[in-house]
């Protein structure tokens, strides 16, 4: 008749982009004749961020304060194709099509801030909105001028399209799976710890302690990316102790007819958080980014779990661990039943698959710990 | 029958049983209260009724002659928001954005009626609002912001350097 409390921890990897590839996204990018970029992708955001984040890396690319950028996803039929925003590619596989565009549009702007000033372009930067000459920076003309004279001047249009793809990997040998290409681009890793307290008369297990570690490659937007990671650990919350439509289903005429009758997460039930980030970078993502948005509800179920084993001493083999499964576990441990037993799932671990193909050999890794 | 919506008075032409919501929606164009589960349960239809956050879907507007009606239409426009608004811009309280119109009306009443930044009394004041992408911390971080009066430099807060405040550590 007492409450118990518990930790556990768990750690997953994550593959970042379709599996076995071949999802294609597509960029075209524009400078108006005042300076500011259109950029035209068929992206998505579907409140993940991606448009801001795609924004910050056509501005941090071409060289230029990210609030000249407008971002336009909102016709994909005139928009460059993008396969979509799903299998957490749309920071990783389309950032790197918006990468290439703003790239291309960056040496054009060059190319026409190298006649105007007869410099040679390959003695110019793009600093801050502005086009200045290496070593001679007070020899310089603004983004916005070089994109007049290119209209005006020139009769140029400065522009740029961009790709990123993956060929799909072909399965070579059925028997075994083996592809001809790495299935996956980079791979992220992270870590969940969980705090409980299991009530041993009801059953109930409360989750009042969260902490996310996350290797993201690079934080391109803090901000946005813990906010994905947040939003993914309540989501893991309610995958480890609330939400199912059990037991109605797979009874049709029985189940939930009420939009309460399936428990999500509410305001009351978010624990402490605190959100680790880790920069390792990739070798194939924007700025070394990698994507996590998939990954972020996947390590806190198993958490919740040995935290509860950890309280109570049953291992619970079902999500979610509802009163119900904690107490029938106590009672087979009590009876002397024996409890399910947690066998450990054999992982072939390919380090050279899995980490160094992935890591930047030289990037130095930096942990980010909000204070 | 009248309703006076954010400031303006419409004579109502739907049938008196016809909820709150639909009416704002379909007979007088104002969106921001999104139709979500209809059944009281998700908070995303809230508005405030004489003040009060209530669930439109479940208001018939016959019930409601002459009360004053504010939707998000009636706060802040995008270049003088209202606070608890900017402190939703500024601690990326909203990812898809369907419960943010439920919540904005919710925190306005809670900071309007003295609601203090104690994250347990915001819990209880907004429980009732369901979000699935944020995991509800950055909302709370907003509104406690929103009701301590902190201002914010919205043009830099694209960058997102800053992180959450929800932490169990040393600070």
């Amino acid at each position: 008749m007492t409450v118990h409390k518990g930790r556990g921890i768990a750690a997953i990897e994550y593959p970042t982009g379709m599996n076995q590839n071949g999802d294609p996204s597509q960029a075209w990018i524009k400078v108006k004749p005042d300076g500011r970029i259109d950029v035209f992708a068929g992206t998505s955001d579907i409140g993940n961020g991606s448009k801001t984040i795609q924004s910050q890396i056509v501005a941090e690319t071409i060289g230029v304060p990210y609030e000249w950028i407008t971002y336009d996803n909102s016709n994909t039929d005139s928009s460059p194709v993008c396969t979509g925003t799903f299998a957490s590619r749309a920071t990783f596989v389309a950032g790197m099509a918006v990468k290439k565009a703003a790239e291309r549009v960056r040496e054009r702007i060059l190319d026409i801030a190298g006649k105007e000033l007869e410099i040679d372009p390959a003695d110019l930067d793009i600093v801050d909105g502005e086009v200045i000459a290496k070593g001679s920076p007070q020899t310089k003309i603004s983004v916005p001028d070089v994109a007049a004279a290119a209209t005006w001047g020139h009769g140029e249009l400065i522009t740029g399209a961009g790709a990123q793809l993956k060929p799909y990997a072909a399965i070579v040998e059925p028997e075994t799976g083996k592809v001809d290409l790495p299935p996956h681009s980079a791979i992220s890793y992270a870590s969940c710890a969980a705090e409980v307290e299991v009530d041993d008369e009801t059953g109930e297990v409360r989750v009042t302690r969260l902490v996310q570690c996350f290797d993201v490659g690079r934080a391109i937007n803090p901000t946005l990316v813990e906010g994905q990671i947040e939003g993914g650990a309540i989501q893991g919350l309610g995958l480890g102790v609330l939400e199912t439509s059990y037991p109605y289903y797979p009874g049709m005429e029985h189940r939930g007819g009420q939009f309460g009758s399936y428990l999500a997460p509410g305001m009351e039930d978010l624990p402490v958080m605190d959100t680790v980030l880790i920069e390792n970078p990739s070798v194939d993502g924007p700025y070394g980014a990698k994507g996590i948005g998939e990954m972020a509800n996947n390590p806190q179920p198993p958490a919740i779990a040995t935290a509860v084993h950890d309280a109570v001493g049953v291992w619970v083999t079902e999500l979610p661990i509802t009163p119900e499964r904690v107490l029938r576990a106590l009672q087979r441990k009590a009876a002397g039943e024996g409890e399910p037993t947690r066998k450990g799932k054999l992982i072939v671990y390919d380090e050279e698959l899995s980490l160094a193909a992935v890591a930047h050999p030289d990037a130095p890794v930096r942990l980010v710990v909000d204070a | 029958m009248n309703l006076n919506v954010n400031g303006r008075t419409h004579e109502i032409e739907s049938p008196p049983l016809t909820t709150l919501l639909d009416v704002l929606r379909e007979e007088l164009g104002v969106h921001s209260p999104k139709v979500g589960c209809e059944q009281g349960g998700c908070g995303a239809c809230t508005v405030l009724v004489d003040g009060a956050p209530r669930r439109s879907c479940l208001l018939p507007v016959a019930a409601l002659d002459g009360a004053e009606i504010t939707t998000v239409e009636g706060l802040g426009a995008a270049e003088h928001l209202e606070p608890v608004q900017a402190a939703f811009v500024h601690h990326y309280a909203a990812q898809c954005g369907f419960c943010t119109s439920g919540l904005l009306m919710a925190a306005t009443a809670y900071i309007a009626n003295g609601g203090t930044d104690d994250r347990e009394a915001i819990a209880e004041a907004l429980g009732g609002h369901v979000c699935r992408c944020t995991g509800y911390v950055k909302i709370v971080d907003a509104v406690a912001a929103a009701a301590r009066g902190d201002e914010f430099d919205l043009s830099v807060t694209a960058a997102g350097l800053f992180t959450t405040t929800m932490s169990g550590g040393a600070a």
